[in-house]
């Protein structure tokens, strides 16, 4: 029997359905483990004026409190392989970027322990002016909140390079000058939260060797691990993640929030210690989606032809970069949508603001533009007084068609997906496009404006 | 005051794996003295089935009943490198590393037991757990003596190591143009939205999403449609109900517990019409692409696109909140909804545009040709 096409049940369904599954939160060390709470900024902007978490440390059943100087390498970029400098602290030092950032962490006896310890710190905040309007982050009075500025400016790599993901493709003055049309509008996908059933909880166990057995809801056991390694500076054999099954995740659990200040709060105490994020701080300190701010004007024929598309594309990133540099490129490579567009102007910016930095979620940096595209495509056919479905078919990307960066599509299906859906839904297609294919383009689906666009691209498989 | 039915529809595409690649996934697999396999993969099962596709992969690339094959993908000590479930890529790029190690298990099988079998290796195949010489069936061996033979017999450990990496596609910065493929394959699929809105509450109601998505090849179609439906409801919940900062860019006002955060709940279920399209890659396992992370992307667009059907007014920050709706509502009923035209410019949303919005000074304005 193959296996491969049948509808066989879940792997590991059974045992979710009748509670068998460990996830992190239903392991129990013999001995028992320490719990974590975190301090957290309370203001979304500010200068940190005083510490002192001296009252604190001698609470009973306190075990240890670390802050920023306790961490070997408190800041690490996630990225930094890729070319994304680091810009965030671990903790806080001597200032906090949004409302919850974590400033001390505890480790105690019991969650309600570590909960006094943290009401006990002694926190001195000299506030600042927030920044929340990326709009208004250009402005020549704008607070300054990032130690790069407003915007992320490495997209060349850490040194140079321009300040803005840039994507030119074809001749855009020459389409809008082209155009019979030009249509124009703003798209303002906004943030949601992950919204797992698990929130972040992280237990480590160190052993008697030394090595360190960290639990982990993360959604990348390696990627976290190297994080945690860089932050302690710690070779690969002194940890061993545990994980692989997780209570909802949708990209909220590839930054890794509590594995390496469980890890170094149990170097420090020689215990196990366990992390759990409350709902609150799941919701409100934990990262969300990002909001989006997307313009988009496109020269169209008076027959239903996109000549050329000029995009600007602010992302909000929150208070610091994360994954928003690769989530702002991913966006620009897939901005044109399901269609061909021979001529290309893009411009997006990763800008800061004082809150939550976003990250990772589901369709990252695509979703924001498929919903900005797709309801800008109807509009178009609107005001063009066209069919949306013959319209979307008419440039959909074909054999041979090329992305917004050249890589020419080897297997497009978007003729395909249409008419399925035209034909599910009764909506009747005229003759020639309920015929329509995904073959290379010719005759009148070769249009001039195309003819360029079809000599040049890489291949489909580099 | 009345309900206002409309039908919105969006098209969307959506790459395979981390943008720009360089997103290895490794796997290893070793056979049990009895024919059963073990198979050691880092990916980190999110509860989209990654573990059921991955055994399905195996079973079906060495030629084994799916129930011989177990998945470890429980800790960093046994499994080799996964950079992650995240990028649509553990059925691609997981799935071809487990792909390459069972290949390299059915090469191993198929040298012991053309030994067993006398016979040359290339002229065995393997089906259902039975090695048989092509045109001959009556010489065979079940895979289970085979791996009997192997350890106690030849003394050897059926084993196979695999590893998925496409290399790093580096991006011109002045034009964005790549050399190398930034990307796995890519994924299309197409949604219609019809709902109902109520211009008294500006409440809109979903009540069919009919979905169509080429996955390559579907390896598990329950999973599949698994994965459209839960997607479609959080299209739904994006395209309508959720916000981290109901009137952002403020960030007062933010729900910090599922009572005050208005994720979407099985009332809002409409009916859903999954259609599964398969228009193979040329380089995923048995032809697949991905669904996981696109199964969100479309609704939002498409709900705009029929609360305009239904109304007239193009609301188009998300999600359409009854208060947002309601907004553009009277808009229009000023007569403050029309686009501006300007020669061949047909302008909507000014009022948002960053050019209407803080200093005129400002470092950044948008020039639309």
């Amino acid at each position: 029997m193959k296996s491969v096409g049948a509808r066989l049940p879940r792997y590991d369904g059974l045992g979710h359905v009748v509670g068998q599954t460990m996830f992190v939160d239903d392991y129990r060390v013999p001995d028992g483990n320490l719990w974590a709470r975190a301090l957290r900024s309370p203001s979304h902007s500010a200068r940190i004026v005083r510490l002192d978490t001296r009252k604190a440390a001698e609470l009973p059943g306190v075990h240890a409190i670390v802050t920023h100087r306790d961490v070997p390498k408190n800041v690490y970029g996630h990225l930094e392989a890729l070319g994304v400098p680091a810009d965030e602290p671990l903790l806080a030092e001597d200032e906090v970027r949004y409302k919850g950032q974590p400033i001390a962490v505890v480790a105690a006896d019991s969650e309600a322990a570590a909960q006094a310890a943290v009401e006990a710190m002694e926190l001195e905040l000299e506030e600042r002016e927030p920044l929340f309007d990326i709009r208004k982050s250009f402005d020549p009075d704008a607070p300054q909140i990032h130690h790069w500025g407003n915007w992320y400016p490495y997209f060349g790599g850490p040194d140079e390079g321009p300040d803005r993901r840039k994507v030119r493709k074809g001749d855009i003055d020459k389409a809008f000058a082209d155009a019979d049309t030009i249509v124009q509008g703003v798209y303002r996908p906004g943030a949601i939260e992950h919204c797992p059933t698990e929130t972040q909880v992280s237990l480590v166990v160190p052993e008697a060797s030394g090595r360190l057995v960290i639990h982990s809801c993360t959604q990348a056991m390696y990627f976290s691990m190297g994080v945690v390694a860089a932050h302690l500076d710690l070779p690969l054999n002194k940890l061993k993640f545990v994980g692989g099954t997780v209570g909802g995740g949708f990209g909220g659990k590839v930054d890794s929030a509590a594995e390496t200040l469980s890890a170094l709060l149990a170097l420090k105490t020689e215990q196990a210690v366990k992390w759990r994020w409350t709902r609150d701080e799941e919701f409100l300190a934990s990262s969300t989606r990002a909001p989006w701010h997307i313009e988009i004007a496109d020269a169209v024929t008076s027959d239903g032809w996109i000549l050329g598309r000029k995009t600007l594309t602010l992302h909000d990133s929150g208070a610091y970069a994360r994954f928003s540099p690769y989530g702002l490129t991913k966006h620009a490579f897939h901005h044109s949508g399901a269609y061909t567009i021979p001529n290309i102007h893009f411009d997006g910016y990763v800008v800061f603001s004082n809150r939550v930095p976003t990250t990772a979620m589901r369709g990252f940096g695509v979703t924001s533009v498929s919903f900005a595209v797709e309801t800008h495509m109807t509009r178009i056919a609107t005001v063009l007084g066209i069919d949306p479905y013959e319209l979307r078919l008419k440039n959909a990307n074909r054999l041979g068609d090329t992305t917004p960066n050249g890589v020419r599509l080897p297997d497009p299906s978007t003729v395909a997906t249409i008419q399925a859906v035209a034909g599910a839904a009764g909506v009747e297609l005229a003759p020639e496009y309920a015929a329509m294919t995904s073959e290379p383009r010719s005759g009148p689906l070769l249009p001039p404006h195309l003819e360029a666009q079809q000599q040049n691209g890489s291949s489909p498989n580099g | 005051m009345a309900k206002h039915r409309g039908r919105g529809i969006s098209t969307i595409e959506y790459p395979t794996g981390m943008n720009q690649n360089g997103d290895p996934s490794q796997a290893w697999i070793k056979v049990k003295p009895d024919g059963r396999v073990d198979v050691f993969a880092g990916t980190v099962d999110i509860g989209q089935g990654s573990k059921t596709v991955h055994t399905q992969i195996v079973a079906d690339t060495i030629g084994v009943p799916y129930d011989w094959v177990t998945m470890d993908n429980s800790n960093t000590d046994s499994s080799p490198v996964c950079t992650g479930t995240f990028a649509s890529r553990g059925t691609f790029i997981g799935g071809n590393a487990v792909r390459f190690a069972a290949d390299q298990v059915k090469g191993r099988i198929l040298e012991i037991a053309a030994k067993e079998l006398e016979a040359a290796a290339d002229d065995l195949e393997i089906d259902n757990g039975l090695v048989s010489v092509s045109g001959a069936p009556e010489r065979n061996i079940s895979v289970s003596d085979v791996a009997a033979a192997a350890t106690w017999g030849h003394g050897e450990l059926l084993t196979g190591t695999g590893a998925a990496l496409k290399p790093y596609a580096p991006v011109d910065p002045e034009t964005g143009q790549v050399d190398i493929v930034p990307h796995s394959a890519i994924s299309y699929a197409a949604c219609v939205a019809d709902v109902d809105v109520d211009d008294e509450t500006g409440e809109v109601t979903v009540l069919r999403l009919i979905q169509a998505y080429d996955v390559g090849r579907a390896i598990n179609p329950t999973l599949v449609e698994g994965q459209i439906e839960g997607g479609a409801m959080m299209g739904l919940g994006l395209g309508l109900l959720e916000s981290s900062y109901p009137y952002y860019p403020d960030v007062e006002h933010r729900g910090s517990q599922f009572g005050t955060y208005l994720a979407p709940g099985i009332e809002d279920l409409p009916e859903i019409e999954s259609v599964i399209l398969e228009n193979p890659s040329a380089d995923g396992p048995f032809g697949a692409k991905a669904i996981g992370e696109m199964a969100n992307n479309a609704q939002p667009g498409a709900i705009a696109n029929a609360v305009y059907d239904a109304i007239g007014v193009w609301v188009t920050e998300a999600p359409l909140t009854p208060e947002r709706i309601l907004r553009a509502l009277e808009q229009k009923n000023a007569g403050q909804h029309e686009p501006r035209r300007d020669g061949k410019r047909v302008v909507f949303d000014e009022e948002i545009s960053i050019n209407a919005v803080g200093d005129r000074d400002s470092a950044l304005s948008f020039q639309a040709g």
